[in-house]
C-alpha cells in the first residue's frame, strides 16, 4: 500500500477513446451518451491501476463546442459524471474535468469574462448536481480564463477547486503567463491545489515545478504528457517506466497529486503508483517569494517598486478630456510611457464628475491589460468600482485604498480577500490625519489587525503614512518619516505619494527628491511617483546604488546614459534634411516637410514656434490641414503610398495633440471638425483597416468614436443615435462578414438614424457597397477623409 | 523540426503595403525598426501531421473530409496528405494590437512584415517536410478559403491537428484564427517521380472577383 501522502490521479482519456474507435476531430464527450460502456471501461481500467481520483470525460463539454453535437451541456456533463461515478465506486473521487472554452478571451479575443463565467457555470452546476466531488480546470493557457472558471466555481457551487495550466519549455503559456503569476493569482483566489498538466514530459516540466514551489505553499499537481509527440504519427516516446522515473524527480518539490496526460494509459498509472515512495516526503523547497502581479509580470515584494501615478485625472485637463471622449488610446499611451520609464506598478484612477466610474474603470483596465504588462493598483473610494475593477483585473492587484474607518475596512477588505488582492491602508480615520507619528502608526496597526481578521496576511498590506505639503505644515514631513519607520516594524509594505510635499515651494523638484530619498531610507518601498521625471528616476536609482541593491551601479550607469544631465545640449535642433525622403518633401513649409517625413518631434517644435504668431485654430486651418491636404494629393497621385500617408498623419497628430492640450487647459470644449463613428462589423476581428481610417480621420481633426471590432448592429445603432452621429464608417475584411455589414446598415436605416454611412474593406466593391445600402464606398483611408469633408463641410463643428 | 523564422521578405511586405518602386529612406528605416520589434516578439510555432486519404476523400482515422473541387484537383495522385499549421504566436498578436492603439503608422508596417514572416515560417516548414519525405513529392500549400475549399472547414482542420493545444491557435465564432498571423494548409504527398499539379493562377481562384490586389491591377503572386 502506498503512502497516502501522494494522491494518484488518472491518465489520458482522449487517446484511450481514440484507440476504442473515436475518430479524431469528433467531440469525445458525445461518447458519454452514445458509447457510455467505452467511457466507463477507460475509467475502470484507471481505477484498477490505482487511481484515487477519476477525471470525467467532460473536458470540452462547453456550450461552444457542444453546439454542433446535438446534445446540451447538461446532458454531456451529467452523462460524463455518471460514467466516472459508476467506475469510481464509494472509495474514489470524481473530478469534474473542465478544459479551455476554445475561444480566446478579451482583450486579444472576443470572449468576455462574464460570458466565459456563464459557459463555466453551465458545466459546473450540471457537474455538481450529477455528483462530482471537485472540479479541475486543466490545460489552461490563459490565466484570465482560469480566473473566470475559479470565480464561477466559487460563486455558483461548493465544489473544491483544483487548477492546472499548460506551459511551454520557455516557462510561459501561449498567452505569456509566467509561473509566479499563476501561483500568486490562483493562490489568492483560493484554489485548493494547482500545478501543471499536458505541456511537455515530466523531465521538461521539472524546472517549472521548482519555480512554482518557490511561489506557493499549496499542494501541487503534476500530470504531464508521455514526452514530446512525433509530429508525423502523434505517438509519444516515453514508456511507463521512463515516465515513472522522470516523475520521481519532481516529487520532493511539494507535489501531492500525480497522474498523466496525453499519451499515458493505465499502464503508466500503475507503474507510477508502484514507484511512489512509501512514507512522508521531505520538502526541499519552501515557498517564500511574494508580490503582486499581472498575468505576465510580477512586482516582487523584496524589491523597491515604483508605482506610476500618471493615470489619475485630478488636475490633468488633457486626461479629463480623454476620459470624456472615451479616448482609451490616450490612457494606453500614458501607461506605456510609464512602463518604459521603469514603473513596476500602475495606479489607475478614473474618478471624474460626469463619467460613470465603474464602467470606465472596467474599460480602462481591459485596455491597459491589452497593452502593458505591469500589475495594476485600482484606485477608487467606491467599493462597487473596486469590485468591478478587481473582477476584470487578471493577476494579483493592489487596491488603493482602505483607511482606519470601520465601515471602509468592512466594505473593502472582503473584496480584497475574495479576489486575492493586496491592499493599501491610509493612516487616517474619521478624525482625519493624526498630527503625530504615533497616531498614524496606531491607525496602521488597526488596519493590519482588520486585514488579518479578514484573512489577508500582513505582507499583503501596504501602509501609506501620507505626506502633507511642507509649505503649509512644515512639522509634518518629519512625522511622516517617523511614522514610516514605525509601521515598517509591523511587517507590512509601505507606499507614499511624494510629489505633494513640495506644493507651493520654488524649485519643487529639490524638495520632492530630497523627501523621496529620506522616505526611502525610512522604509518606503513603494513610492508613488511620476516615473517620467528624470530627477525622480535618478534619485531612486542612486538610492539603490547606495543601499547595495544595484550591483556595480550598473542600472544607475545605464540610466545616466539614457537620460543625460539637463545641462547637456538639447538634441532637438532641426535635423538635417533627409535627401531621399520622398519627392514632395522638397517643397512646402518646414512644418509640411516635417509632417511628410514623419518627424513628430520636429512637428511639435515647429507648432510650438508658430504659437508665438498664430492662435491654435489658425495653425490648424492655415498650416496643419493644408499640409495634410497636400500629403493627401501626393497619395492620390501615387507619389507616396499608405505607409507614408499614415506616417504623415501620425506626425501631424503630435502637432494637433499639443494644440489640443492647450485648448483643453483653457476650456472644456474640445476642438473637432465633427464626430464620426467607426466600427468593424460583427463577426470580423480584422480591424487594421478601420484603425488606419481612424488614424487618418483623427489627424484631419475629426473626433472618432471607435466601437472596436466584432460590433453587433444594435450597438452601432445605439451609439449612432445617442451620439447624434452624422457619419458612420463600417469595415469588414472577410467575404464571410459582408452580410453582417448589410445587416448593420439595415438596422441603422430602420432605426431612422439620419446619418450617412460609408463602408470599406478589402473584399468590398463600389457596386456591392451601393447594393447593401451604403451612401459611400471608401476605397482607402484618404477617401474616407474626403467623404468626411463632404458630409461636414470645411471648418470646425465644435 | 523546429519552426523557424529566417528571412522576412521586404519585397513581399512592400507589396502588402501597396508601395510601388523603391521605398524612401525614412520608410526603409522605419521598416528596419519595426522588423526588429517584430522579430523580438515573434515566437514561431508549427505543427503538422500525416494522414492517409480514405476512398471517400476523408482523412483516415478522423471525421474530417475536406471539401471542394479545387482541393481535390490539387491532391490528385496523392495517397496521403499533410495537415499543417504555423503561427507567429499570441506575442505577435499582442504586439500588433498594442501598436494599433498607440502608433498606427508602425502597426501598418508590422502587420505587413508579420504577414511576410508567417509565410516564411510556412516556407521553412515545407522545405523541411520536403526533405523529410524525399524523394516523394509534396504539393504546394492549399488553405481553407482558397478556391472552393470552404473557410468554414478551418475549425475541423484545427481540431484534427489539435492546433489549440499545440500552437495556441483559437477560432472566433465566425471561424477566424487568433493569432491572426497564422496559416493552416493541406499538402498532398505524391509518390516518387509524380509531377506536382500546376497552379491555376487568378482565373482558378475563387476570390478573383473581389481580390484587393486585382482591383489595383496586381496579383498576390501566389501563381
Amino acid at each position: 500500500m502506498n503512502t497516502p501522502d501522494i494522491l494518484l490521479l488518472d491518465g489520458g482519456m482522449g487517446t484511450m477513446l481514440q484507440a476504442a474507435g473515436l475518430p479524431l476531430g469528433e467531440l469525445p464527450e458525445v461518447w458519454n451518451i452514445t458509447h457510455p460502456e467505452a467511457v466507463i471501461s477507460v475509467h475502470r481500467r484507471y481505477a484498477e491501476a490505482g487511481s484515487r481520483v477519476l477525471y470525467t470525460n467532460t473536458f470540452g463539454a462547453n456550450r461552444f463546442k457542444a453546439a454542433a453535437s446535438g446534445y446540451s451541456v447538461r446532458e454531456l456533463v451529467s452523462a460524463g459524471v455518471r460514467c466516472a461515478r459508476e467506475a469510481a465506486g464509494p472509495d474514489r473521487k470524481v473530478a469534474l474535468d473542465i478544459g479551455p472554452i476554445g475561444q480566446l478571451m478579451e482583450p486579444l479575443g472576443p470572449l468576455s469574462l462574464e460570458d466565459a463565467m456563464e459557459a463555466f457555470r453551465e458545466m459546473l452546476t450540471a457537474g455538481e448536481e450529477a455528483g462530482a466531488d471537485l472540479v479541475i480546470f486543466e490545460t489552461m493557457s490563459d490565466l484570465q480564463e482560469v480566473r473566470a472558471g475559479v470565480l464561477a466555481a466559487r460563486e455558483f457551487t461548493r465544489l473544491p477547486v483544483w487548477a492546472t495550466m499548460t506551459f511551454e519549455a520557455s516557462g510561459r503559456t501561449f498567452l505569456g503567463t509566467t509561473v509566479p503569476a499563476m501561483a500568486l493569482t490562483l493562490s489568492g483566489l483560493g484554489v485548493e491545489a494547482l500545478g501543471f498538466n499536458c505541456s511537455l514530459g515530466p523531465k521538461e516540466l521539472l524546472p517549472l515545478v521548482r519555480e512554482l514551489r518557490a511561489w506557493t505553499d499549496l499542494p501541487l499537481i503534476l500530470k504531464p504528457n508521455a514526452g514530446l509527440p512525433d509530429p508525423a504519427t502523434g505517438a509519444y516516446p516515453l514508456s511507463p517506466e521512463d515516465f515513472a522515473r522522470e516523475m520521481a524527480e519532481a516529487l520532493p518539490y511539494g507535489i501531492r497529486m500525480v497522474g498523466g496526460c496525453c499519451g499515458t494509459s493505465p499502464d503508466f498509472i500503475r507503474r507510477l503508483g508502484e514507484s511512489l515512495p512509501a512514507g512522508p516526503l521531505p520538502l526541499e523547497l519552501v515557498s517564500s517569494r511574494r508580490g503582486i502581479c499581472s498575468a505576465r509580470r510580477v512586482a516582487e515584494d523584496s524589491r523597491l517598486r515604483i508605482i506610476g501615478e500618471r493615470i489619475n485625472p485630478t488636475g490633468k485637463k488633457r486626461l479629463q478630456q480623454a476620459l470624456r471622449e472615451n479616448d482609451l488610446d490616450y490612457l494606453v499611451s500614458l501607461a506605456l510611457q510609464q512602463q518604459e520609464a521603469g514603473a513596476d506598478i500602475l495606479d489607475v484612477n478614473v474618478g471624474l464628475p460626469g463619467i460613470p466610474e465603474k464602467d470606465m474603470m472596467v474599460r480602462v483596465i481591459q485596455a491597459l491589460q491589452g497593452a502593458v504588462d505591469l500589475p495594476l493598483q485600482i484606485d477608487s473610494s467606491d467599493p462597487e468600482v473596486i469590485e468591478a475593477g478587481l473582477r476584470v483585473t487578471c493577476g494579483k492587484a493592489l487596491v488603493n485604498s482602505v483607511n482606519g474607518r470601520d465601515e471602509v475596512l468592512d466594505s473593502i477588505l472582503p473584496l480584497c480577500r475574495k479576489y486575492g488582492a493586496a491592499v493599501v491602508g491610509l493612516c487616517l480615520d474619521e478624525n482625519g490625519i493624526p498630527d503625530t507619528w504615533q497616531g498614524r502608526a496606531a491607525i496602521a496597526e488597526k488596519i493590519v489587525a482588520a486585514a488579518e481578521r479578514h484573512g489577508i496576511p500582513r505582507e499583503d498590506v501596504y501602509i501609506d503614512c501620507l505626506s502633507l505639503t511642507v509649505s503649509a505644515q512644515q512639522s509634518q514631513a518629519r512625522e511622516t518619516l517617523m511614522a514610516l519607520m514605525a509601521v515598517k516594524r509591523l511587517g507590512v509594505h509601505t507606499t507614499l505619494g511624494v510629489s505633494n510635499i513640495s506644493f507651493g515651494m520654488p524649485e519643487r523638484e529639490n524638495i520632492t527628491v530630497s523627501f523621496l530619498t529620506q522616505a526611502l531610507f525610512a522604509g518606503l518601498d513603494c513610492p508613488i511617483v511620476n516615473p517620467n521625471s528624470p530627477a525622480i528616476r535618478k534619485a531612486i536609482a542612486a538610492f539603490r546604488v547606495l543601499q547595495g541593491m544595484d550591483e556595480g551601479g550598473e542600472a544607475y550607469i545605464r540610466l545616466c546614459a539614457e537620460l543625460p544631465a539637463a545641462s547637456a545640449p538639447a538634441s532637438s535642433a532641426a535635423p538635417a534634411a533627409s535627401p531621399a525622403a520622398g519627392r514632395p518633401a522638397e517643397e512646402g513649409s518646414p512644418l509640411e516637410q516635417a509632417i511628410l517625413r514623419g518627424e513628430g518631434a520636429e512637428v511639435v517644435r515647429l507648432t510650438g514656434e508658430a504659437l508665438a504668431r498664430l492662435s491654435e485654430m489658425e495653425i490648424i486651418e492655415r498650416q496643419l490641414i493644408p499640409a495634410l491636404n497636400r500629403v493627401g494629393s501626393a497619395y492620390e497621385k501615387q507619389e507616396i503610398f499608405l505607409p507614408q500617408l499614415l506616417r504623415a498623419a501620425q506626425a501631424a497628430s503630435q502637432g494637433f495633440e499639443l494644440l489640443k492640450s492647450r485648448l483643453a487647459a483653457r476650456s472644456d470644449r474640445p476642438l473637432s471638425r465633427g464626430r464620426i463613428l467607426l466600427a468593424t462589423v460583427q463577426g470580423d476581428i480584422h480591424d487594421i483597416g478601420k484603425n488606419i481610417v481612424k488614424a487618418v480621420l483623427e489627424n484631419y481633426g475629426y473626433t472618432v468614436v471607435d466601437l472596436g471590432r466584432d460590433v453587433p448592429p444594435e450597438k452601432v445603432v445605439e451609439a449612432a443615435v445617442s451620439g447624434g452621429i452624422r457619419l458612420v464608417g463600417l469595415s469588414a475584411l472577410m467575404t464571410t462578414t459582408l452580410p453582417s455589414m448589410e445587416k448593420t446598415i439595415r438596422a441603422l436605416r430602420e432605426a431612422g438614424c439620419g446619418c450617412k454611412i460609408m463602408v470599406g474593406g478589402a473584399v468590398l466593391t463600389p457596386e456591392y457597397a451601393l447594393q447593401i445600402g451604403a451612401d459611400y464606398y471608401a476605397r482607402d483611408a484618404k477617401r474616407s477623409a474626403d467623404i468626411a469633408a463632404e458630409v461636414f463641410g470645411a471648418g470646425a463643428e465644435g | 523540426m523546429e519552426a523557424r523564422l529566417t528571412r522576412i521578405s521586404r519585397e513581399e511586405a512592400l507589396r502588402y503595403l501597396g508601395v510601388r518602386g523603391e521605398p524612401d529612406s525614412v520608410l526603409s528605416r522605419d521598416l528596419d525598426r519595426c522588423e526588429a520589434q517584430l522579430r523580438s516578439a515573434a515566437r514561431p510555432r508549427a505543427a503538422w501531421r500525416l494522414f492517409s486519404l480514405a476512398g471517400d476523400g476523408s482523412l483516415a482515422g478522423t471525421s474530417f473530409r475536406p471539401r471542394g473541387e479545387d482541393l481535390r484537383r490539387h491532391l490528385s495522385g496523392c495517397g496521403r496528405v499533410i495537415l499543417m499549421a504555423a503561427t507567429l504566436g499570441l506575442e505577435t498578436e499582442a504586439l500588433l494590437r498594442r501598436a494599433q492603439s498607440v502608433r498606427m503608422a508602425d502597426a501598418l508596417l508590422m502587420d505587413a512584415l508579420a504577414s511576410a514572416a508567417v509565410e516564411n515560417v510556412c516556407d521553412n516548414l515545407c522545405e523541411d517536410l520536403a526533405r523529410t519525405f524525399a524523394p516523394r513529392r509534396l504539393t504546394s500549400r492549399f488553405s481553407p478559403g482558397y478556391g472552393d475549399f470552404p473557410l468554414s472547414q478551418q475549425r475541423e482542420l484545427c481540431d484534427v491537428l489539435n492546433a489549440g493545444r499545440l500552437l495556441g491557435i483559437s477560432l472566433t465564432p465566425g471561424g477566424m484564427m487568433i493569432p491572426q498571423k497564422s496559416v493552416t494548409a493541406v499538402l498532398g504527398l505524391a509518390g516518387e517521380g509524380a509531377s506536382a499539379p500546376a497552379r491555376s493562377g487568378c482565373e482558378g481562384c475563387g476570390l478573383s472577383a473581389r481580390c484587393a490586389f486585382r482591383k489595383e491591377g496586381q496579383s498576390c503572386e501566389y501563381t
